[in-house]
């Protein structure tokens, strides 16, 4: 009754190092464990050996040998194997096959050989337990992050493994979600007896579902077994756990606060016929630190992408005095828009190049793009395409590229989405010192309440549509 | 129309393109257009997104009507009428040609805007026995086409922000794309095998799609129809 990890030697790549060297673990079924460690410790790719997805799927298995239940999951065929593992992965995007919930629902049953005419029953009881029985016939493209994990996790409630592997589920949504989420799991567990191994580096909603967390590092499994309630907040910490309720410490100048540099008038967005932002009016001044808040599927992502040009608004987003959607080449350094994907912002085929897009203006750009670049520890980097970096190293390039402009704002779409904490710690101290530094405004969405108390001068929660003033933090 | 078995539609239609491929008849090819419209406003489709669909498809029947008209078997063509058996008058040849686009756009948009693609998808799958992965691989990357053009949209808002100007297809923007969809039809493939989908076992069906007597009804009627007004006219 557990998962049985021998001594796993695994790699990407044959002529690279270890990912995973020599690890030894067994993990129980009666305990609902999370493995937490900073990113790239290995820990994802130890859930997709479990799932059978590695190594057919990608990487070498050097040695060592994977067993769930006593099988080895990788040997089954895929109708087998998603009886034995369910997976739930961090992308809510990329799930899915099928146009509505209920057509995927049909199509993992399907696949199972389930009995057409207990179909519907299974169905309808798999949205009821996850509380989704109205989002039936909706298209998946139509649902927020939130909505999309909840319908997952009626495909796997269907499909009823006898083992649960979670990549990173609470990543892109929600509080409220993720704790509809977890409790569903817990009575999974609890009721059906389904085995649970979770992968996260935020251990906040876990801390009602979980018996113990487990760390690794560097591709190995480290010995301490921490039951949730005692667990040891500062060397979590040291190896890069997000911990709840710990403050993230900012170190930042105070503000100065300036002249208003953007002010939202009225701004309305629809998006295919629904209104997701109704006469937003905020100001925001040079020299302060905004955070917006609220739940998955509020619009925060609609507000930013109207402002950066993506959806088209009625209302006036003036950038000091001049309207946003008129702004031309000119004006246009002045905000910075930081994607919630870093991939989303690369305009450079290599490294450089994504810097020195900034510094046409510069007439010592080469100079200039050594030094960022160098700050940014990325100089080693700099003829390899950006996207073959990893995803801290591509955000801390993103950031640097729009600091090289003179800008007076920045706007960051969740910029610490799926980091560990040293990145988290990372990104927003590079954002928040570089805009105190050039006295810029800086607005960044998060679902994290804490990085909000800790970094932003005020908090906005865009509810119903609206933004409306949070809470005043320190600063 | 919208609950006819959708390969039966297609080979309807197919069939009836085919006839008309082989007539040159205006009067032919606009009766099978009207209709074809007719079924389509029947099927609940709104008439401004046929109207916006067929605002291109009738620019090139005024372009084919014209070419037609211009380039007519009696005029100034290295060919002569008798070879090629098409009417003398300019005029009957321009609305030939422009009458032909109509009539293939028409059926194409009959079956495009009343065919779900699931159930087209099912169907291909049980009549024409499309294989379940190229059927599955075609529904998923249907699925991420939406996210395609919204990741579109998205990297050219990036380009503006930083003051870059590029063209709508400029490599500068399809290379994110490129390299964003070979890493999700990787994570689309693990979600479909960790769902339990295999490209080789047996599935069961849910709502098998059967063709229906009056799927064979529509087939005759329509074709028999066309075939008969093809010899008589």
């Amino acid at each position: 009754m557990s998962i049985h990890f021998q001594n796993l030697c695994f790699t990407y790549f044959e002529d690279r190092k270890d990912v995973l060297s020599g690890l030894n673990a067994v993990f129980d079924r009666e305990t609902v464990t999370v493995l937490t460690g900073a990113s790239g410790c290995g820990k994802s790719t130890l859930l997709y050996l479990a799932a059978g997805v590695y190594p057919h799927g990608a990487g070498v298995l050097r040695q060592g040998s994977v067993s769930v239940e006593g099988q080895d999951p990788g040997s089954l065929p895929p109708p087998e194997r998603c009886r034995l593992v369910g997976m739930m992965f961090q992308n809510p995007e990329l799930q899915f096959c099928m146009d509505t919930v209920k057509n995927e629902l049909v199509f993992c049953l399907e696949n199972i050989c389930a009995d057409p005419a207990e179909m519907e029953g299974r169905i309808d009881e798999a949205l009821a337990f996850c509380g989704i029985s109205h989002l039936t016939d909706r298209t998946l493209a139509s649902l927020s992050g939130g909505e999309r994990q909840k319908a997952m996790l009626a495909c796997l409630t269907a499909l009823d493994p006898q083992w649960l592997l979670l990549d990173e589920p609470f990543a892109n949504i929600d509080d409220a979600s993720a704790r509809a989420i977890a409790a569903r799991l817990k009575t999974l567990h609890k009721t059906r007896g389904t085995g649970i191994l979770a992968v996260d580096h935020r251990l906040e909603i876990w801390l009602d579902v979980a018996d113990e967390v487990r760390v690794m590092d560097g591709g190995a499994l480290l010995p301490e077994v921490m039951a949730v309630s005692q667990l040891d907040p500062a060397k979590l910490e040291a190896l890069g756990v997000i911990v709840p309720g710990r403050s993230y410490r900012p170190q930042l100048p105070p503000p100065q606060t300036g002249a208003p540099v953007l002010a939202l008038e009225d701004l309305s967005v629809v998006h295919q016929g629904t209104p997701i932002l109704n006469h937003v009016s905020a100001q925001f001044l040079r020299g302060r630190i905004y955070a917006i808040v609220g739940q998955s599927g509020c619009g925060k992502s609609t507000l930013f992408g109207a402002l950066s040009g993506l959806y088209p608004y009625t209302g006036h987003a003036w950038l000091e005095g001049r309207e946003l959607r008129r702004l031309r080449k000119k004006g246009l350094g002045k905000a910075g828009f930081v994607t919630q994907n870093p991939q989303d912002q690369f305009v450079g085929g290599t490294v450089r190049q994504e810097i020195l897009a900034s510094l046409r203006q510069d007439p010592k750009a080469m100079e200039t793009s050594e030094a960022i670049l160098r700050n940014i520890r990325l100089w080693r980097y700099r003829d390899i395409s950006p996207y073959l970096l990893s995803q801290g190293q591509q955000r801390r390039l993103g950031v640097a590229a729009l600091m090289a402009y003179d800008c007076h704002i920045l706007v960051c779409d969740e910029p610490t989405y799926a980091q560990d904490r040293h990145n988290t710690l990372a990104v927003m101290d590079a954002l928040c010192r570089q805009a105190r530094e050039r006295n810029a405004a800086l607005v960044f969405s998060t679902h994290d309440r804490q990085l909000a108390r800790d970094y932003a001068d005020e908090i906005w929660e865009l509810k119903e549509g609206t933004l409306h003033a949070y809470a005043e933090s320190g600063g | 129309m919208r609950t006819l078995n959708p390969a039966v539609k297609f080979v309807t239609l197919l069939a009836v393109t085919l006839i008309l491929a082989g007539k040159h008849d205006p009067i032919l090819n606009f009766a099978v257009f009207l209709l074809s419209m007719a079924a389509i406003l029947s099927a609940q489709v709104k008439p401004r997104t046929l109207g916006l669909l067929l605002l291109p498809i009738l620019l090139a029947a005024a372009g084919m009507f014209f070419t037609g008209y211009r380039f007519h078997a009696g005029g100034s063509m290295p060919v002569r009428a008798e070879i090629l058996n098409i009417g003398s008058s300019a005029l009957w040849n321009g609305l030939t040609q422009a009458s032909r686009v109509l009539a293939y756009a028409g059926a194409g948009y009959l079956f495009a805007l009343t065919t779900d693609r699931v159930r087209m998808i099912c169907s291909f799958q049980r009549q024409f026995h499309l294989p379940q992965v190229f059927a599955y691989g075609l529904l998923a990357a249907w699925g991420i086409f939406p996210q395609m053009t919204r990741e579109y949209r998205r990297t050219r808002a990036a380009f503006r922000a930083r003051g870059i100007r590029v063209f709508p297809i400029s490599p500068a923007l399809l290379k994110p794309l490129l390299v964003k969809s070979v890493r999700w039809s990787e994570a689309l493939a693990i979600a479909m095998e960790s769902k339990g989908f295999s490209g080789q076992a047996k599935r069961t069906d849910f709502a098998p799609i059967r063709v229906q007597p009056r799927d064979w009804l529509f087939l005759l009627l329509t074709v028999g129809c066309t075939a008969a007004a093809a010899v008589l006219l």
